[in-house]
């Protein structure tokens, strides 16, 4: 097991965090979890935002107590139901959305928002065009 | 109505900046670097289009969205067709009749299964690769990620644009379609109405 510097890849971005890789557990403090994708460590369990999860006592993403407590970011996000891809040789962890989530957006017919920019670089965001219909199309150069 | 395109593309500006450039639209002409909305929307080729209305509802989910009939072989449908209903659409709103009723939405959806999700992740996983210098090591991740969702043509295609197709991949865009022995390219569009 070795200490290393992950990039984390997120649904809203990529942040850099400091653990331990072990195949392709990533086992990380309280303060470097929170970094990767907001996970705070409460008595109540794991918190993100106004979600907890009860940590199992059995959980096999948990090890340590006090100054020595881990969470493996894999495992935490696999039992949450986020797919986790790995590359360990390269110390990238791609955390994704769960279909659960995924589908339940789209169930909703809630068109999904989005934040994307032009060829200029500035910002365009789907909500703002509320109250006019949108003819959304994508395309490729491939 | 507005029309929004996006382009999905790995390469950004380089690879649709030409294109783009060579429209000059007047639509916001947005580019998806990470495949977000492709994700989001489960979106598996292009071109795709959704219709959404005034209150933020898609009232078409994805779609096989041609402007004309230059690729009829492979839409096998005449598109001026759609496009007869994208105005229709434009000038009734919700009176169209090409606005599907909240049932025929649902059914039509795409929603994406947990080996869509995780091909999404492992995709992402795979551009990062890609981008910061690893070509080679990326190719395993986009042929995973390929694997777990096969019906996606943008998974594939973008992996095959990157790099040398037949070098990395032992296959190409023509021989995959030729290997479809006449089954649909595209999800027959079923304009309703």
């Amino acid at each position: 097991m070795a200490a290393a510097t992950a990039t984390i890849l997120l649904p809203a971005g990529k942040v850099t965090v400091t653990g331990e890789a072990d195949a392709d557990a990533l086992w990380l403090t309280p303060a470097e979890l929170a970094k990767a994708g907001g996970w705070e460590y409460e008595p109540e369990g794991l918190c993100r935002g106004p979600l907890c999860v009860p940590v199992p006592p059995a959980a096999s993403w948990v090890r340590g107590l006090g100054a020595d407590l881990r969470v493996d970011l894999t495992g935490l996000s696999r039992h949450m139901g986020q797919p986790v891809a790995a590359s360990p040789e390269r110390a990238v962890w791609s955390i994704g959305e769960s279909a659960e989530d995924l589908a339940d957006r789209l169930r909703s017919l809630d068109a999904p928002d989005f934040t994307l920019p032009d060829l200029d670089g500035r910002p365009h965001t789907l909500s703002s065009f509320r109250g006019r219909k949108v003819f959304l199309l994508a395309w490729a150069s491939w | 109505m507005t029309v929004i395109t996006l382009a999905l593309d790995s390469a950004g500006p380089a690879a649709a900046g030409e294109f783009i450039r060579a429209a000059r639209p007047s639509h916001p002409s947005l580019i998806d670097t990470r495949y977000e909305v492709a994700r989001a929307y489960n979106m598996v080729n292009v071109p795709t289009a959704v219709w959404i209305d005034e209150e933020g509802r898609i009232v078409r989910p994805n779609e096989m969205a041609f402007a004309d009939n230059r690729w009829i072989e492979y839409t096998k449908f005449d598109m001026t067709r759609y496009l007869e209903a994208v105005r229709d659409w434009a000038e009734r709103g919700a009176r169209s009749a090409y606005v599907l009723d909240a049932k025929e939405r649902r059914r039509r959806l795409q929603l994406p299964t947990a080996e869509h999700a995780l091909a999404a992740a492992t995709f992402r996983l795979a551009e990062h690769l890609h981008e910061t210098g690893h070509p080679e090591a990326a190719v395993a991740f986009f042929k995973r990620a390929q694997d777990l969702q096969p019906e996606s043509w943008c998974f594939k295609r973008q992996a095959w644009a990157l790099t040398d197709a037949e070098t990395f991949y032992g296959t190409t865009f023509q021989k995959e379609v030729a290997a479809l022995g006449g089954r649909p390219y595209y999800t027959p569009l079923d304009l309703g109405g």
